[in-house]
């Protein structure tokens, strides 16, 4: 029995390295075959003005006068060596870079995924309360509409609204981290990890909703009514705990996506985070920290896959 | 019957709102002003930056010789006074006395000749280089620079302003202390502070400054990278300047609560033809393309009437003649006239390289100039790629047609030579050059005679209009937004954020 | 496991459940616009841009007013919505298949397949959609095929997912183990007793994915690689109005009312097909 868990462990992390392994390939790539190159992306056509030994100077300067191969392997070794590459145009390197963006998506992911599971509870509940209700109906419609809202649509209104009539707009100033300023820091993520949130809470707030018209049916629920528990505690305690495990689940996949989707949110609130990153760094074609970040989004990605996949298999015995 | 989680939820929402009010950081001293930008700096190397981010916030650091002030004219810089000999052919500046660097090191004329040679020396990869190809040699003696030319070229003076053509300290120079991650020392009105990547860019006021210490004390180059955002971030006035380059939102600015300042910029629009390939080598076909764009629809509706109409050159002092073309208006029988000279009755196909992100206005005018030409048989179908794809294909010419956004200068000649001249080194993007140019440029760039060059910049204006090389289009505005207390700051139209260094805020 | 008489009883409850039916009806109206527009049959021509009458509010001749260009704000939503659900057919048609067809094979075969189809799957999860969206975009064209590609591509995961899960469950099972030591061929016992299972789940998958793909479509819309103008798509429409929204309110409201009828429709038709399809949930 040890030795298959220890073996099955060996080769769960064999896959993570072998998908890790595709995934900086894939990278590294799709990169080489877009147009343009890191002197073309910083100056712009500007490099008009530049003659051919200038241009093999910033090839040499830049890296990108080296063989493809050599390209690859020089940047994966010094990958691994901790070495995440040079951004340029930033003046720190790209390890610098994502030491101060990488816990702003996370923080926004994170948020973004409780005020999720937050917002679809709570219409979840509202709705389940009387199934088949106009307040199911509408309810549900509500939690389907904020869906239906384009994300920079949906941010640009909150953005607009809230500064124009109420003169409130947190992330017109300066980002502060929890560390420097845990108030500040909360108000710049309120809107944002709402606007996230929207995508999570409807899938959570249908899982909720079914999960605890299912439940309610249950024997041992008639028995809790039975013995004289209220509605809410009885609601809270056995229902709830039972459908969360599924919620749980999903929302590690949804975290995932969040780390992905969150680029524009980032924009439109101006949070450094890594989505701009990745963004900004494709746009200057700067090749090291477009791969390296990825690479860290892939690493975070996986290992949560990981997690997940082996709270999902301890739940369900019947999948090997 | 409200459920104590909404509640709960209600209050929550309610105690931050409030809780706003009260942890607000103190309204910003009248001494500070925060500028929103949607670009960040991308370098701190004066000599190769080309990032209109970059240029605009180490203009506030760097000094060059001359100056561009309002009204688009020459002023004196870091040098406060020059002559050329009567041949043209020697250029000597008196510089400015009582100048320091901001590590207290005075600025002379060794520090001038450090910095010409450190633009022209190709190691640096600098972006001004082009235009000081004719300097032989450079002499420096006290406070006087003396620039030996290899020809007679009057346009250098005007070359010699800009981010791109910063005084530097000679030790800095040879110290290797310039750039990468080396702190800025230049003479400007502010100090560099820091610089914290993707976030915000710090200056503090040089009480030294050669015109007086700038009253406004910390200025902030915040990145807001959306310019709705940035125009929200102003009405809550957590910051008091912007910087905005989207027509669209211009126009939401309310001049109740807000200053617009709006000036014509030097850059220009056009629809760039290749005349080495068909359709366009024919210049019939070119004449058809001319005639058939409405500009000024192209104005109303994709600039939303911000913008004018312009010819091939934007300087001031020699500004072509919007009506000096074959068809100043649009007229689609001449059009037609054309199309059936090239023998293209039925029509022409081609394609144009537009980019999708390179300014604000990019598509939108691409898809009005599509349904204008439509209306005399001509289709342009619209190739529309990201600005770093587009940059390689515009360097390379490779391209039937492009709808550029190409800077302007208040000299034509800096403006044009790189284009239009047969040793220009972007001659092979436009494509055309011709001997009556090239003998018309090298007039313009020997005479000092302002009737000379007069004659000279028409005569090449007339040449490009009418041959229709390419189809020069509008001029876009330069537009700043600041705080209703912000006093004594003008735009200029190259863009620069000087003239804060005399503002005041409240 | 009789196929036709579950069948017949599925729909009979899919047209019990409210939202199965409402969502229906918005689909169906959506895609009658749709065709509508594929054969011409708007109020004016959506791409016939008419400065004299720009930015004009809805009026009698322009039922949502016109944008910038004077264009029909009415016509264009028309073509948009035939456009946005062009790309979203065709993209989740292709995830759907390629990611269906993989899952299950790799979940039935087990083995080096599966892995393989797993970490392929893993892969692209982890890779930012942009940056595929941008490499497609860039190296094959920006057709609106090339961003139904993009989409596709990002989407497969799921499908491989949503397909391998059920696979695996049922693999496991007596019956089918026993018919397997039988001899039966291993076609033959996918299409009738693996498939049939799977269709559930992969049914309201496709319903889901549907409403993600035009949300997608819009969201590359905003960064400029989506569908190219002056084509018109739902997503294109409202990232170019966004701007204008402040004073003239009609180019965003017209495509945005139309995104939000369909994706509501789409996820209520998953909604519907969800409570029919899983015998534990039909309501009596």
């Amino acid at each position: 029995m040890r030795l298959a868990k220890t073996s099955g462990i060996a080769a769960r992390l064999l896959s993570v390295f072998i998908t890790l392994f595709g995934i900086s390939v894939f990278i590294f790539i799709v990169l080489r075959v877009i147009p343009g190159d890191t002197i073309t992306g910083s100056l712009g056509i500007e490099t008009g003005v530049l003659t051919p030994e200038q241009i093999d100077d910033l090839k040499r300067y830049y890296g990108i006068d080296k063989p493809l191969l050599l390209q690859y392997f020089s940047w994966i070794t010094s990958f691994l060596g901790g070495d995440l590459g040079f951004a340029y145009s930033t003046g720190v390197s790209v390890l610098t870079l994502t030491a101060s963006s990488l816990p702003v998506t996370i923080e926004l992911a994170l948020f973004g995924t409780i005020s999720g599971v937050i917002m679809g509870i709570a219409i979840g509940m509202f709705s389940a309360k009387k199934p088949g209700s106009a307040r199911d109906f509408f309810g549900q419609l509500f939690g389907l509409l904020a869906l239906a809202i384009p994300g920079f649509v949906l941010s640009t209104a909150i953005v607009t609204i809230m500064a124009n009539k109420f003169g409130y707009f947190p992330n017109g100033y300066e980002y502060m981290t929890p560390w420097e300023d845990l108030w500040m820091n909360l108000q710049q993520m309120l809107f944002p990890s709402i606007v996230l949130g929207i995508a999570v809470a409807a899938p959570v707030m249908r899982t909720t909703r079914s999960a605890l018209l299912e439940t309610v049916d249950k024997d041992f629920i008639r028995t809790a009514f039975g013995k004289g528990l209220k509605n809410r505690t009885v609601q809270f305690r056995h229902v709830l705990r039972n459908s969360l495990i599924p919620i749980v689940t999903m929302t590690g996949i949804q975290f995932g996506y969040l780390l992905g989707g969150a680029v524009i949110v980032e924009k439109i609130f101006a949070l450094p985070g890594m989505g701009r990153q990745i963004l900004d760094a494709i746009n200057k074609r700067e090749y090291a920290t477009v791969q390296s970040s990825v690479m860290i989004f892939a690493i975070l990605f996986v290992t949560i896959n990981l997690v997940t996949d082996i709270i999902y298999r301890r739940i369900d015995p019947r999948i090997k | 019957m409200i459920s104590k989680k909404r509640f709960l939820v209600g209050g929550v929402a309610l105690a931050l709102i409030a809780g706003t009010l009260v942890s607000t950081p103190a309204k910003a001293a009248s001494s500070e002003l925060v500028i929103g930008s949607v670009l960040d700096i991308d370098k701190l190397d004066p000599h190769t930056s080309t990032n209109f981010a970059t240029v605009r916030a180490l203009g506030l650091v760097y000094s060059s010789l001359v100056e561009v002030g309002p009204g688009n004219k020459l002023k004196t810089g870091l040098a406060s006074s020059w002559s050329f000999n009567a041949a043209g052919t020697q250029l000597r500046l008196v510089l400015r006395e009582g100048v320091k660097f901001h590590d207290g090191s005075t600025f002379d004329a060794a520090d001038a000749k450090a910095s010409l040679e450190r633009i022209l020396d190709t190691k640096t990869g600098a972006a001004g280089r082009a235009n000081l190809l004719t300097i032989t040699s450079i002499v420096a003696s006290g406070r006087t620079l003396t620039l030996n030319l290899s020809v007679p070229n009057v346009p250098i003076l005007a070359a010699l302003d800009g981010v791109n053509m910063a005084m530097l300290s000679s030790d800095d120079i040879t110290a290797g202390k310039v750039g990468g991650s080396n702190k800025p020392n230049g003479t400007g009105p502010y100090k560099y502070v820091s610089w914290e990547p993707t976030q915000s860019v710090k200056f503090v006021s040089n009480p030294g400054y050669w015109m007086g210490a700038p009253k406004i004390t910390n200025l902030t180059i915040r990145v807001i990278p959306n310019e709705s955002s940035i125009l929200s971030a102003m009405n809550a006035g957590t910051i008091q300047f912007g910087i905005v380059t989207d027509p669209l939102i211009a126009k939401q600015i309310s001049t109740k609560s807000l200053k617009l300042f709006k000036v014509p910029a030097l850059a220009y629009y056009a629809l760039q033809l290749n005349t080495k390939v068909a359709p366009f080598n024919d210049k019939n076909v070119r004449l058809a393309i001319q005639c058939s764009i409405d500009r000024p629809e192209m104005i109303k509706t994709a600039m939303l009437g911000e913008g004018a109409v312009s010819g091939p050159i934007t300087s001031p002092a020699y500004k072509s003649d919007p009506n000096a073309r074959p068809c100043p208006k649009v007229d689609i029988a001449k059009a037609k006239e054309y199309l059936a000279a090239a023998g293209k009755s039925s029509g022409v196909t081609f394609k144009a390289l537009v980019t999708s992100n390179g300014w604000a206005t990019s598509v939108a005018m691409a898809q009005n100039l599509k349904a204008q030409l439509a209306r005399a048989g001509i289709t342009m179908d619209l190739d529309i790629v990201d600005q770093a794809t587009y940059v390689p294909r515009w360097l390379g010419a490779d391209f039937v047609a492009t709808l550029a956004n190409n800077g302007g200068r208040i000299d034509p000649d800096t403006m044009y030579t790189r284009y239009f001249t047969s040793t220009g080194n972007l001659n092979k993007v436009a494509t055309y050059s011709s001997a009556t140019l090239d003998a018309n440029f090298l007039k313009g760039k020997s005479s000092g005679k302002t009737a000379i060059r007069t004659a000279a910049y028409t005569a090449i204006s007339k040449e490009l209009e009418d041959n229709a090389v390419w189809v020069w289009l509008a001029t876009p505005y330069e537009y700043r937004v600041a705080t209703k207390e912000l006093k004594g700051f003008v735009a200029l139209a190259t863009g620069s954020l000087l003239p804060l260094r005399s503002a005041s805020l409240g | 496991m009789t196929t036709k008489k579950q069948e017949k009883t599925w729909i009979h409850y899919y047209f019990k459940s409210t939202s199965g039916v409402v969502g229906a009806v918005l689909v169906l109206l959506m895609m009658i616009i749709s065709i509508c527009a594929a054969f011409g049959w708007t109020t004016h021509d959506p791409l016939a841009q008419n400065p004299m009458d720009a930015l004009q509010g809805p009026s009698s001749t322009y039922w949502f007013g016109t944008d910038q260009f004077g264009r029909d704000v009415f016509s264009r939503a028309m073509d948009g919505m035939r456009r946005s659900m062009t790309v979203s057919i065709v993209a989740v048609g292709i995830a759907g298949f390629i990611g269906v067809s993989l899952g299950v094979l790799g979940g039935f075969l087990g083995k080096w397949l599966d892995g393989f189809v797993v970490r392929l799957s893993d892969v692209i999860f982890a890779f930012p959609a942009i940056l595929l969206a941008l490499a497609i975009v860039n190296s094959l064209g920006n057709s609106w095929i090339d961003t139904s590609l993009a989409i596709a591509i990002v989407y497969t995961p799921i499908f491989i997912r949503v397909a391998r899960g059920p696979v695996l469950t049922i693999k496991e099972l007596d019956y089918v183990k026993s018919v397997r030591v039988l001899g039966f061929s291993s076609p033959r016992i996918l299409m009738s007793h693996v498939l049939p299972n799977v269709l559930a789940p992969i049914l309201v998958q496709i319903a889901l994915s549907m409403s993600w793909a035009i949300l997608t479509e819009s969201g590359l819309s905003f960064l400029g690689l989506g569908t190219q103008p002056p084509d018109a798509s739902l997503g294109l429409m409202v990232s170019e109005a966004q701007p204008m929204a402040a004073f003239a309110w009609w180019t965003l409201v017209a495509p945005s009312a139309f995104i939000t009828l369909v994706v509501v429709g789409l996820n209520l038709v998953g909604d519907g097909l969800r409570d029919s399809l899983d015998p534990a949930r039909r309501q009596s």
